[in-house]
C-alpha cells in the first residue's frame, strides 16, 4: 500500500511559523515538505518499538509474542520469543504480557557493528522473589535485557538482564483502565553520549513517582551493564541511576540536536505533556493520597480522581490531581500540554535532515487518543516547534498521514521516521 | 407424525438461527466505524490491551454489548465500555453483533 498526500492543509499555518523559527545554522526553510507514507511490515501483532542498523535492518517487538528482526532484502528473523510463543530461535519463560504490559521497548548499541549488542524491555516473572502479592508493594517485574545478536542475524545470546527492578502492577485494581501490568513506561532509548536512558511509569501505585528508591515513574540514566552514570545528580537519597523522577506514564523519549532529552508523557483524563528533561528535576506527578490537598483514593492512587469513573470538568481535575504539581520547587515545567485533554502521547523523536524543509528539527510525537468523555480522538502524527528553552511551544501541526494509533516513532538512518501502529503496521514516512 | 415433527423442530432452529443473525450487517460496520475502531482496531481485529471482536459469536458480543450497556462492570475496560454502550440500542447492538461476528478473524 503506498499514500501520496501533498501538505497543503498544514501550509498556511506553516507558512506563518516559519516566520518565528530559527534553525539549528541560523537559517529557516519555509519549504512545507511532501510527504509520502509507505507500509513497510503489516500484519504485526502490537508492534511496539523499532530500532534501525545504518543499512536499514529494522529490530522491532511485538507485545505479546517478541523481538524479531527484518533484513534490507525484506527477510524476516524471529530472534526470542516469551512464554508461549513459537517460531522464535530461542525464548525467555519468563517473559509475558498481560494488558498494557509485554515485551515493548528495544534500541540498538550505537557500537553494534563491534559488539552485536541490542536491548530489550519486558515485562517478566524472574525477579519477584517475596514481592508482588499485592498491589501495595514492591514488584519486581519489568526488565531491561542485553542480548547479542550473531552474524548472521538468525539467533541472539548471552541474555544479560541488566536491569531488574522497574515496578509492575500485579493485579487489577478499583480504576478505570485498572488492569494488571497498567503504566510501565520501557522505552530504552540511547542518548547522544552513548549512555542507556530507560523510561518507567507509575504502575498505578501512588507512592512510586516520588520514591527516592523504587523505578517506576523515573527516567534512568545507565551504562550498558545497568550501572548508574556517575554524573546523575538525583535529591540525596534517591537511586543513583535516576536521572528525573515524578512522571506517570513516559513511553517516549528522544533528544535534540542540541543534546536535550524530551519525554512524550501519556497523561491522566486530562492532560499529556512533553516535557524538556532537566538532571535531577521532578516531573510534578504524585498521586499519592493524603498529600497535596487530597484525601483517600481508591487503592490508594489518586491518578484519575475526582470521581473517578465519571465526567468531570479538566480543569478541576487538573486542580485537584495536577500532572505537573507546583508544590514541587523542583519541578520541571512541561514544553507542551494537552490543556484538559488526554489523547495519549506515545512517542517522540527529533526530525532530522534537509528533505523535512521546515519541520527540520521539530518533534514528532505519536498520538494514539481513544476518544472517550468528550476528549476528540487523536491517532495521528503531530510535529512541535518546541522553544529552545524547552518551556513552550511556538506551533504544532498534524501531520498528514493516516489515521492510525501510533504507538512509535524512530528517526531512521535514511532521513525517513518509521511508524509503527498498533494495528500491526510499521510504515516508513518520507519528505520530499 | 414423525416428519411433521421434525419439520417442526427444523423451523424451530431456522426461525432461532434467524433471529440471531438478524442484524443488518452493513449498518454495523458503519456504527462500527463511528468509534468503536478507535480502540478494537479495523475489522475488530483488537490492539494494545482492547480486545479482537472479529468472528466472536453474535451471541457473545449482544451480552457483552447488553450488560455494559445495562452499567455492570465485568472487566479493567469497563468505564470505557459502559459509556460508549449505554447510548446503544437495540438495533445497534444487534447490527454491531451481525458485522463483527461475520468478519473473518485472521
Amino acid at each position: 500500500m503506498r499514500i501520496k498526500l501533498l501538505a497543503l492543509m498544514v501550509s498556511a499555518v506553516a507558512f506563518i511559523a516559519t516566520s518565528a523559527h530559527a534553525g539549528h545554522h541560523g537559517t529557516k526553510s519555509a519549504v512545507v515538505p511532501e510527504i509520502t507514507q509507505t507500509a513497510v511490515m503489516t500484519g504485526l501483532e502490537n508492534p511496539w518499538d523499532v530500532a534501525l542498523l545504518d543499512d536499514g535492518t529494522m529490530f522491532y517487538t511485538e507485545k505479546c509474542k517478541g523481538f524479531s528482526v527484518r533484513m534490507p532484502n525484506g527477510d524476516v528473523h524471529a530472534l526470542y520469543g516469551m512464554k508461549d510463543s513459537s517460531g522464535y530461535a530461542s525464548m525467555g519463560s519468563d517473559l509475558h504480557c498481560s494488558n498494557q504490559a509485554g515485551m515493548l521497548g528495544l534500541a540498538v548499541d550505537p557500537d553494534f557493528a563491534k559488539n552485536r549488542r541490542i536491548y530489550v524491555a519486558s515485562a517478566s516473572t524472574k525477579y519477584h522473589g517475596d514481592g508482588c502479592k499485592t498491589n501495595f508493594e514492591r514488584c519486581d517485574g519489568n526488565i531491561v535485557m542485553r542480548f547479542e545478536v550473531s552474524k548472521n542475524f538468525k539467533s541472539v545470546s548471552a541474555r544479560t538482564d541488566i536491569v531488574k527492578d522497574i515496578q509492575f502492577k500485579p493485579f487489577e485494581s478499583n480504576h478505570p483502565f485498572g488492569g494488571n501490568g497498567a503504566h510501565n513506561g520501557n522505552r530504552p532509548t540511547f542518548g547522544p553520549e552513548g549512555w542507556l536512558w530507560i523510561t518507567t511509569g507509575d504502575r498505578h501505585r501512588g507512592v512510586c513517582p516520588q520514591s527516592p528508591t523504587l523505578i517506576c515513574g523515573k527516567v534512568l540514566r545507565i551504562d550498558t551493564d545497568g550501572n548508574a552514570h556517575p554524573g546523575n545528580n538525583p535529591p540525596k537519597g534517591f537511586d543513583k541511576r535516576i536521572y528525573t523522577y515524578g512522571h506517570r506514564n513516559v513511553q517516549g523519549i528522544a533528544f535534540r540536536g542540541d543534546g536535550a532529552a524530551f519525554t512524550a508523557e501519556h497523561g491522566p483524563w486530562h492532560n499529556d505533556e512533553l516535557t524538556m528533561l532537566v538532571k535531577g528535576g521532578n516531573g510534578g506527578w504524585d498521586p499519592q493520597q493524603n498529600v497535596g490537598g487530597r484525601g483517600d483514593c481508591p487503592d490508594e492512587y489518586c491518578g484519575y480522581m475526582p470521581n473517578q469513573k465519571k465526567g468531570v470538568i479538566p480543569a478541576i481535575r487538573a486542580a485537584y490531581m495536577p500532572m505537573s504539581d507546583t508544590r514541587f520547587g523542583d519541578l520541571m515545567p512541561p514544553a507542551w500540554q494537552n490543556n484538559g485533554y488526554s489523547q495519549g502521547t506515545s512517542s517522540i523523536d527529533f526530525l532530522q535532515g534537509k528533505q523535512w524543509g521546515m519541520y527540520e528539527g521539530r518533534a514528532v510525537v505519536g498520538i494514539m487518543g481513544i476518544a472517550f468523555g468528550g476528549t476528540p480522538a487523536g491517532m495521528r502524527l503531530d510535529v512541535y516547534d518546541v522553544a529552545q528553552d524547552g518551556q513552550s511551544i511556538k506551533s504544532v501541526i498534524h501531520l498528514p498521514v493516516e489515521t492510525k494509533r501510533y504507538r512509535g516513532v524512530t528517526m531512521g538512518p535514511d532521513g525517513a521516521i518509521y511508524a509503527n501502529t498498533d494495528e500491526g503496521e510499521i510504515y516508513k514516512i518520507t519528505a520530499k | 407424525m414423525k416428519s411433521l415433527f421434525l419439520s417442526f423442530f427444523t423451523l424451530l432452529i431456522t426461525m432461532h438461527a434467524s433471529s440471531a443473525t438478524s442484524g443488518d450487517i452493513a449498518a454495523g460496520e458503519a456504527r462500527y466505524g463511528v468509534n468503536c475502531f478507535i480502540c478494537h482496531g479495523q475489522k475488530g481485529k483488537g490492539m494494545a490491551s482492547y480486545p479482537k471482536l472479529a468472528g466472536k459469536p453474535v451471541a457473545y458480543l449482544v451480552d457483552k454489548l447488553e450488560t455494559y450497556r445495562a452499567g455492570t462492570r465485568i472487566g479493567p475496560n469497563s468505564d470505557l465500555m459502559i459509556m460508549n454502550a449505554e447510548p446503544l440500542s437495540d438495533e445497534e447492538i444487534a447490527n454491531l453483533a451481525a458485522y463483527l461476528s461475520n468478519v473473518k478473524s485472521n
